[in-house]
C-alpha cells in the first residue's frame, strides 16, 4: 500500500532531477545518508517530501528511518524556507537588552515567530542562541548580514531594506 | 561454554549468551522491558541493570552484555532495587495511566513492573503525554500516550518483517515514534508490533474493549489458511474468538503470524455463516433440518453412482482425520472420482517431486531455511504466499548473510535485501532459466552426478537451454543466471523454495521437476540442513496429498470430472470446502459444469457462488470448530484444537462425511479424532509411527527434519512458454489474502477491499492511468473492468491481478496457463 502512496507523492511536482543527481553518486556509499540529504537540501533549499521518497527507494532506507534522521537534526528543514533568514540572538547580553521586543517587532511587521516563514518565502525568522557578538546586543543577522544596536525603529528600517530587495 | 555465578548459583551457559538470557536459563527472574527473545539485544529501558562484581561502580545492562568466564553477577539488591523503581518514575511522568480502560490492562509490562516495584508515588513530575490517537486503520490502534520508547514495534517491523513501518522521530523530550512524516499507519498490517509492544501502546483495534485478558479461554490451534501452519492461539471468550492470542513458546512461527493470521480470523464469526443445511425445493434453496438434507444427499449420491457416477471434490482445509473420513465417504460410494484443490496446482508435488525425487513433499523443515547460505524462491519471493516463511527467508539474510535467489516475473519485497537478487524473467519462461542454470552445473563440472540416474537424457533435453539464449529470452542477465547456479553449488546449505496453489498453475510440475533436477544436481536432497520445499496455499494440502485426497483407481481428477459433468458424462457432485467456480481456474467451463450435473451437493462455511447452484448446502466447521491435525508443508502434523462451537446446526466436515456415510449403509464407528488418526496409520505408514495424543507444541514432523529422497532421478522437465504481446497478465496470491475465504474476514478485506490490476510506473504513464482509475482488461476472449493500483515492483508491461475476489471473475479470463496476453484500454 505505501508503494502506491509513494507513487502517487512522487507525481507531485518537484522536479526531482537535481535530487537524483545528487543521489546518483551515493547509491554504492552504505551510510551516505546524510551527506546526500544535506545536498539535497543545499539544492532546494530544504528537504521537499518527494525527494525523501526517492532517497529511500535509492538509497534503500526506509521512508520512516530518514524522516526520523530529518526530525532529529535541527539542520534539516522539511518546509520551504525564506530567501532571508532572520536569526534573532536570544543570548544573555541580547536578552537583557531587550531581544524579546526585537523578537515581538520582527512578528509584528512579518507575521512570523520562531521557525516560521512568510507565505511570499522571502522570511523565515530562527531564534537562535547567542551569536557571539555581545557587544552589539541586541542584535540579529540576516543571512550573512550583522544588524547590532537595535531598537525597534532600527529593525524597521532592517526589514524595509530586505523587502525592498528581491 | 562459559561458567558464572548469579546471584549465588553457579551458571554454565552458551559464550555467545547475555547475562539476562543466562539467568533466564537458571531461573532468575530479571525484569524487562524493551527485551524480547526474537530481537537484537537493544539496551533501551534500563530496568535489566543488574550488579556485577568485575565492572564495580556502575550498574550493567543485563540484556546486553554477554556473559564471561568467572562473572559474579548480583540481580537483586536496594541499590538496584533503587534504580529500577527510579526508571519507573521517569516512564510514570509522562505515560497516561489509563489502566481501567486499557486493553492491555492486566498484561501490561509497565502495570507488572510497578506492582512488583511499589511505584505507588512519584517523585517527579511533568506533563502528561497529550497526542493523538492514530485510529485511520481499522486493524491497529496507536495510542502514543502510553508508549514507553522501548523501540520494540521499530525492531520488529525492521528485523523481523522487513517493512520499516516506524522510526523514532524528533529528540529529547519531544522523542516518539512514529510512521515517516507522522501519518496514520499504513503498512502490510502483520500486527507484529502489536505483539511485541510492552504497553498498551499498539492494540488490535477489532478487540478493543471486548475482554480483559484474564477473561479469555486460550485454545492452542494452527492457521487455516496457508501451508505454513502458523500457531494461532484463539482467545475465546462467551464462545466466540474475540482475537488471536501472542504465543512464541509453541509451534514453527515463533510467534509471527500475518494479517491473515492474526486479523484474518474473523471470517469464523461472520453472520453469512451457513448455519442450516439447504435444500433445493422447487428452485429454492430453503433450510431444513438435517434428517432430510442428508437423506437427499444419500438418495442423490446413490442414485447417481448407479447412473453416470459421483465426483468428489475437496479443499484443502479439512483435517487429516476428515480427509480420511471422505476417503471412506468415496468408498462407501464405489466411486475412484476423488480429488483437491482443482486437481492440476499439487502436481508440482505428486508428479514433480514424486517422479524425481520418489517422495511427495518438501525434503526438509522451516528452521534449516534460517541457516541456509543460499535460498532460492521460485516465482516469489515467499512474501506473498507464504508471509510467515518470508520473514524466515527474512531472517536468514538479515541475520546469518545468506544470499537471495528469485526466479520470478515481478520482484518481490525482499530483493532490496543484501545480497539479494531477482533473476526477473519474462513470465512463463521461469522454467527455462531453471533448466539453464542446470546446464550451467552441468557443463562447468558443478554438478554432483553421482548415482543419479537420468542424466545423459538430461544433457540432451539441455541442449535447448544454452545459457546465453536463456538469459536473452528470458531477459534475465547471463552473468547472473551464471553466478546463481554457481552459488547454488558452491553453497552448504540450500533451501529451495517454491509455493503452488491454484492460482500459480502453469508450469506447475514443470518448475518442481526443473527445482528438484536442480536441487539433485545441486546435492541438495536428503542433505542436513538443506532442502526443497514445496508449500502448498492450503493449511493443509501436505495432509490432503499424504492421505491420497487424488484419484483413485482409473478415477478422474477434478478438471476430468468438470469436463464429464459439462458433457453430461456424471450424474453428481459432492464439492467440499472449495468454491471451484471463484478459484478454479476457468469459470466458465466450472459454470457449465455446475449447471449440467444433475445433482450437486456442496459442503462450506458460506453459501458461496458454487454453493448457490447447489442442490444440497450443508453447513460445515471452521478450523477453529473442530479437533483433529494439519499437516503443513515442511510435512508437521500438528494439533488443531476446537476454540468454539459451530454456529446453529452447523456440523464438522467430519461428523457431516460419517452421518453422508451412515446414510449410506456404512456406519462409521469412529469415536473421534485420536481413533480416527490411529486408523490413518493403518493406510499411510508415515503417519504410523505417531500418537495423536502425544503430538507435542512442536508437531511431529514424519519422515524426520530430513526427509530421504526414495530415487535421485533427473527428468527432462520442458521448456516454459511467454506470450508476444504488449501487456502479459499474471495472477496469484495478495499478500492479504489467502484463497477466498479471506475475503469474508473483516480484517484483510479492510485492508485489501476489491479486486485490482497491478501494473508498473511506465505502463501506468503510458496508459495515462493513475490509482484507483478503471481499465478494461481484455484476454482469451473476455473483458474485465478493474481499479489500477500502481506499483514499482512489476516489470513494463507485466500486468498482476490476484485471483481472491469471486466478483472479479478473474478465473474467466485465467485457465490455468502462466501468462495470459491481454490487451488495456481506459
Amino acid at each position: 500500500m505505501s508503494e502506491a502512496v509513494e507513487a502517487t507523492v512522487a507525481e507531485q511536482d518537484t522536479d526531482l532531477t537535481g535530487a537524483n543527481r545528487i543521489l546518483d553518486k551515493y547509491v554504492d556509499f552504505p551510510g551516505a545518508l546524510m551527506p546526500a540529504l544535506q545536498e539535497i537540501q543545499e539544492f532546494y533549499g530544504y528537504i521537499p517530501e518527494p525527494t525523501v521518497h526517492l532517497t529511500a527507494e535509492r538509497l534503500n532506507v526506509y521512508t520512516s528511518q530518514i524522516y526520523g534522521v530529518l526530525t532529529f537534526y535541527a539542520q534539516f528543514h522539511l518546509e520551504p524556507r525564506g530567501k532571508y533568514i532572520v536569526r534573532v540572538c536570544m543570548g544573555t547580553a541580547c536578552h537583557v537588552k531587550g531581544a524579546g521586543r526585537i523578537a515581538e517587532t520582527i512578528k509584528d511587521r512579518l507575521g512570523i515567530g520562531h521557525a516560521e516563514t512568510t507565505e511570499d518565502l522571502k522570511f523565515t525568522a530562527e531564534y537562535v542562541a547567542c551569536i557571539g557578538a555581545c557587544g552589539m546586543a541586541p542584535v540579529i543577522m540576516v543571512n550573512d548580514g550583522t544588524y547590532g544596536s537595535l531598537t525597534v525603529q532600527k529593525v524597521d528600517e532592517v526589514i524595509k531594506k530586505y523587502q525592498q530587495m528581491d | 561454554m562459559v561458567n558464572l555465578t548469579i546471584d549465588g548459583k553457579q551458571v554454565t551457559v552458551s559464550k555467545t549468551a547475555t547475562i539476562y538470557e543466562a539467568a533466564k536459563e537458571a531461573g532468575i527472574h530479571i525484569p524487562v522491558l524493551c527485551y524480547a527473545k526474537k530481537l537484537l539485544p537493544y539496551g533501551a529501558c534500563r530496568v535489566c541493570l543488574v550488579e556485577v562484581e568485575q565492572m564495580k561502580g556502575r550498574l550493567i545492562p543485563s540484556c546486553t552484555t554477554p556473559v564471561s568466564e568467572g562473572m559474579v553477577v548480583t540481580t537483586t539488591s536496594d541499590e538496584i532495587n533503587k534504580v529500577r523503581k527510579t526508571v519507573l518514575e521517569f516512564l510514570l511522568v509522562n505515560h497516561v495511566v489509563d489502566c481501567p480502560v486499557c486493553d492491555k490492562g492486566g498484561e501490561c509490562d509497565l502495570q507488572d513492573l510497578t506492582y512488583e516495584f511499589e511505584v505507588v508515588t512519584n517523585r517527579f513530575e511533568g506533563e502528561k503525554f497529550d497526542l493523538p490517537t492514530d485510529e485511520v486503520n481499522p486493524l491497529i490502534e496507536r495510542n502514543m500516550n502510553r508508549c514507553v520508547l522501548c523501540g520494540k514495534c521499530v525492531r520488529v517491523c525492521d528485523e523481523i518483517v522487513g517493512y520499516g513501518s516506524y522510526s523514532f522521530i524528533n529528540r529529547g523530550f519531544e522523542t516518539k515514534i512514529a510512521t515517516a512524516y507522522d501519518r496514520g499507519l499504513n503498512c502490510e498490517f502483520c500486527g507484529q508490533c502489536l505483539s511485541m509492544c510492552p504497553v498498551g501502546a499498539l492494540l488490535p483495534r477489532p478487540f478493543k474493549f471486548k475482554a480483559r485478558p484474564w477473561q479469555l479461554k486460550e485454545v492452542d490451534s494452527v492457521c487455516g489458511y496457508c501451508g505454513n501452519g502458523c500457531t494461532v492461539t484463539l482467545g475465546v471468550l462467551n464462545k466466540k474468538v474475540e482475537t488471536i492470542r501472542f504465543n512464541d513458546k509453541i509451534g514453527v512461527n515463533d510467534g509471527n503470524l500475518c494479517i491473515r493470521g492474526r486479523f484474518g480470523y474473523s471470517y469464523v464469526n461472520h453472520e453469512d455463516r451457513l448455519t442450516m443445511p439447504l435444500v433445493r425445493k422447487d428452485g429454492e434453496l430453503v433450510e431444513t433440518d438435517w434428517d432430510e438434507a442428508l437423506q437427499v444427499v444419500a438418495d442423490g449420491l446413490s442414485k447417481a453412482q448407479k447412473g453416470l457416477g459421483v465426483g468428489i471434490i475437496s479443499g484443502a482445509r479439512l483435517t487429516n482425520e476428515e480427509l480420511f473420513v471422505l476417503k471412506k465417504v468415496a468408498r462407501t460410494l464405489g466411486t475412484e472420482n476423488l480429488d483437491h484443490s482443482g486437481g492440476e496446482c499439487y502436481k508440482s508435488v505428486t508428479e514433480g517431486l514424486k517422479e524425481t525425487l520418489g517422495v511427495a513433499a518438501s525434503t526438509a523443515t522451516f528452521p534449516q531455511i534460517e541457516k541456509a547460505d543460499v535460498v532460492l524462491a521460485i516465482r516469489s519471493d515467499f512474501y506473498e504466499t507464504h508471509p510467515v516463511v518470508g520473514m524466515v527467508v527474512n531472517q536468514a539474510i538479515r541475520r546469518n548473510g545468506a544470499k537471495l535467489l528469485v526466479i520470478a516475473d515481478k520482484r518481490g519485497k525482499l530483493d532490496k535485501l543484501p545480497g539479494a537478487r531477482t533473476l526477473l524473467s519474462k513470465p512463463g519462461l521461469e522454467l527455462d532459466v531453471l533448466n539453464a542454470m542446470a546446464k550451467v552445473l552441468i557443463d562447468e563440472g558443478l554438478a554432483q552426478t553421482e548415482g543419479i540416474e537420468g542424466l545423459a537424457e538430461l544433457k540432451t533435453a539441455l541442449t535447448d537451454f544454452d545459457p546465453a539464449q536463456v538469459a536473452e529470452r528470458s531477459g534475465v542477465d547471463f552473468e547472473l543466471l551464471q553466478t546463481a547456479a554457481r552459488q547454488l553449488a558452491g553453497a552448504k546449505n540450500v533451501a529451495i523454495l517454491m509455493a503452488y496453489g491454484l492460482p500459480y498453475q502453469g508450469f506447475n510440475k514443470e518448475l518442481a521437476t526443473a527445482a528438484a533436477n536442480l536441487a539433485l544436481l545441486a546435492g541438495i536432497p536428503g542433505r542436513a540442513g538443506s532442502g526443497l520445499y514445496l508449500c502448498g496455499e492450503k493449511a493443509n494440502s501436505q495432509g490432503a496429498i499424504d492421505l491420497g485426497i487424488l484419484p483413485q483407481g482409473n478415477g478422474l481428477g477434478a478438471q476430468l470430472m468438470l469436463s464429464a459433468a459439462a458433457e453430461g458424462k456424471l450424474d453428481a457432485l459432492y464439492v467440499v470446502a472449495e468454491d471451484p467456480l471463484s478459484s478454479y481456474p476457468d469459470r466458465d467451463k466450472v459454470a457449465k459444469s455446475l449447471e449440467k450435473v444433475p445433482f450437486l451437493v456442496v459442503q462450506d462455511l458460506f453459501l458461496s457462488p458454487t454453493a448457490q447452484q447447489a442442490d444440497v448446502v450443508l453447513p460445515a466447521a471452521s478450523f477453529a470448530e473442530k479437533d483433529g491435525t494439519f499437516t503443513n508443508a515442511e510435512r508437521r502434523i500438528q494439533r488443531v484444537r476446537q476454540g468454539i462451537p459451530t454456529p446453529g446446526k452447523a456440523r464438522t466436515d467430519g461428523a457431516i462425511f460419517a452421518a453422508v456415510a451412515g446414510k449410506l449403509g456404512n456406519s462409521l464407528s469412529f469415536t473421534g479424532p485420536a481413533a480416527i488418526f490411529a486408523e490413518i496409520g493403518k493406510e499411510v505408514p508415515a503417519y504410523a509411527e505417531f500418537d495423536f495424543n502425544e503430538i507435542g507444541p512442536q508437531g511431529v514432523v514424519w519422515g524426520g527434519e530430513t526427509l530421504q529422497p526414495v530415487s535421485h532421478k533427473v527428468v527432462n522437465a520442458g521448456a516454459g512458454k511467454t506470450v508476444e504481446a504488449d501487456f502479459k497478465l499474471v495472477t496469484g496470491s495478495a499478500l492479504y489474502h489467502s484463497g477466498t475465504v479471506s475475503t469474508r474476514a473483516k480484517g484483510p478485506i479492510a485492508v485489501l477491499p476489491e479486486p485490482y490490476v497491478e501494473l508498473s510506473r511506465e505502463d501506468a504513464k503510458g496508459l495515462k492511468v493513475v490509482d484507483g482509475d478503471l481499465v478494461k482488461v481484455n484476454g482469451n476472449g473476455v473483458e474485465l473492468q478493474l481499479k489500477v493500483k500502481v506499483g514499482n515492483r512489476l516489470p513494463k508491461g507485466v500486468l498482476f491481478v490476484p485471483y481472491h475476489f469471486a466478483e472479479a471473475q478473474v478465473n474467466r479470463l485465467y485457465k490455468g496457463e502462466a501468462v495470459i496476453a491481454v490487451k488495456v484500454s481506459k
